[in-house]
């Protein structure tokens, strides 16, 4: 089971895509878990994700959320912009399947 | 404009790199969030207690038992705003450095308290009384003092923690109990250097920190933030950061914050005290609902509509829809990202210049005094637009406002929303030509 955790500044916009994600989700047939919260909930959130995804509007606290995120052995990716905009979930949902592949 | 913007990303970027992850701002933005829920409690009970006719329906008498009653509220909570970022500040602080957080934020409270004078001076013939904490040192007058009181004792904490300078308990001792012991060297040694603090300043004209430190630090700072051009500056650079796709107020608000708070609180106590004129226009309200905040940042809520009236394209239309449910409650990231107008050159001037507008035009009319200043009352941000404005100056006029702002910010927009969708139309019709 794949669990993914977004950040953004309160939650409220990537909880708009983390919907999308689950859709995308449902109908690819893949087991995973969804959620988002606001960036300072993150650090301690993390702890239970397999993948941490910023808003882009927050990626400037990438480098500060990395260093949990190495301790705990988790990656950190920025959401690509025009996916973010569009909640396109598909989109996010195969980049965090590649990223995790790895 | 190529250059510009390669430009500007190499040193704005860095720029909010630094304001957040500096360890200090951080903190105070999450202390400030700390006392979030309980503000809004407190917000509830005023608007309550302010609802309009409701002298009709109770009376004057009993509109005055029911205030008593629900004043409360806002007294346990708004009124003493400043006790929760001093405990905050100290939580999250020793969190940082992985020093027992509990004992850093009731040291960071104590630490306050001992700087607080504990008497007020009463009537006419300027009696001392005794035994007593005066409410106004724990809200907007002792913000600063706290915030500063909050960071030195946990830094002096922390640092006296980290050196080891603690009583060992022996193994087998209960975790509760060695606990408290390691504790109890860094919480006496930083308590005493705040009551040499304290008596230093008593000897001095001030009589206390807080007047001093109110006076000299806060007054000014406050002044500067509740002008115009300050604040015109604080949304310009707000709107500039969301146009690099970094988050504005993340950023600005966590150096402004405090200022904002205050104000707001400062307004909230004199509205609370029936006072005719409130003593400041901007506040966080002002910020947040009327001005940068309405209808989601940048103001796009307005963007939105304003693309379901002139809108030809697929893309717009699309976007519109995608948006506008998120949009009533202030959500926007779908226009900033979708539009796009992160990057986009197109919408810079409308961007830019239409909070400015409205910002100006706002301070206008409150100053006039033909809307009333924010109350001070806390309008959770995901209130749609007309009643978060009629929430936050407890007036109708402060509704119409925001409907004001509104047009205003879509008159600036058409023209530019106009050429956009003509160009994505264009596209659009180039493709479908293709394909057949």
């Amino acid at each position: 089971m794949m669990k993914i955790l977004l950040a953004c500044s309160s939650g409220m916009s990537t909880s708009l895509l983390v919907k999308k994600m689950k859709e995308a989700a449902e109908k690819k047939g893949i087991d995973c878990e969804i959620w988002a919260v606001s960036q300072d909930k993150a650090q301690e959130e993390m702890k239970k994700a397999d993948i941490l995804l910023l808003g882009p509007q927050m990626r400037f606290l990438k480098y500060k959320l990395e260093e949990t995120a190495k301790e705990i052995g988790i990656p950190v990716d920025v959401i690509e912009p025009i996916a973010y905009g569009r909640c396109d979930g598909e989109a996010v949902l195969d980049r965090v399947i590649e990223m995790l592949k790895k | 404009m190529n250059k510009i913007m390669k430009f500007l990303d190499r040193y704005l970027m860095p720029l909010a790199n630094k304001l957040n992850n500096n360890i200090y701002l951080t903190v105070l933005r999450d202390a400030f969030m700390l006392a979030f829920p309980l503000v809004i409690f407190g917000s509830i009970f005023v608007v309550i207690a302010n609802l309009p006719y409701l002298n009709v329906v109770l009376g004057e008498d009993g509109l005055n038992q029911l205030r008593t009653l629900l004043n409360v509220a806002p007294n346990a909570t708004m009124a003493i705003m400043t006790l929760f970022a001093v405990t905050g500040i100290g939580y999250y602080l020793s969190k940082h450095y992985k020093v027992e957080a509990i004992y850093g934020a009731v040291i960071s409270l104590s630490s306050f308290l001992i700087l607080t004078p504990f008497n007020v001076i009463v009537g006419e013939t300027a009696q001392t009384v005794g035994g007593v904490i005066p409410v106004e040192r724990l809200g907007a007058k002792g913000m600063f003092v706290g915030i500063i009181a909050g960071f030195i004792s946990t830094e002096i904490y922390r640092k006296i923690v980290q050196k080891k300078w603690v009583i060992k308990m022996p193994e087998g001792v209960p975790d509760a109990v060695s606990k408290s012991f390691s504790s109890l060297i860094p919480a006496v040694f930083t308590l005493t250097i705040f009551l040499v603090i304290r008596t230093a300043f008593y000897y001095t004209p001030w009589g206390n920190i807080h007047d001093f430190i109110y006076t000299s630090i806060q007054t000014p700072l406050m002044a500067l933030g509740d002008g115009l051009v300050a604040t015109l500056i604080a949304i310009f650079f707000i709107q500039l950061f969301w146009f690099f796709g970094l988050h504005g107020q993340i950023i600005v608000n966590s150096v402004l914050d405090p200022i904002w708070g205050a104000l707001s609180l400062e307004n909230f106590e004199a509205f609370q005290a029936g006072a005719e004129k409130l003593p400041h226009i901007v506040t966080k309200q002002f910020i947040d609902t009327f001005t940068v905040g309405m209808g989601g940042t940048g103001m796009t809520l307005a963007v939105i509509v304003a693309i379901f009236i002139v809108g030809k394209s697929r893309q717009l239309k699309e976007l519109g829809k995608l948006a506008a449910p998120a949009g009533i409650f202030n959500v926007n990231e779908p226009i900033i990202f979708g539009l796009p107008i992160v990057l986009n050159p197109l919408v810079i001037i409308p961007w830019m210049l239409a909070p400015m507008v409205v910002t100006a035009f706002t301070y206008f009319v409150m100053a006039i005094g033909l809307v009333p200043p924010p109350t001070g009352v806390i309008v959770p941000w995901t209130m749609p637009i007309f009643f978060s404005g009629m929430l936050a100056t407890n007036s109708l006029a402060g509704g119409i406002l925001q409907l004001v702002n509104f047009v205003i910010v879509m008159i600036i927009w058409l023209p530019f929303l106009i050429a956009i969708d003509k160009q994505y139309y264009d596209k659009e019709k180039k493709e479908e030509t293709a394909k057949n």
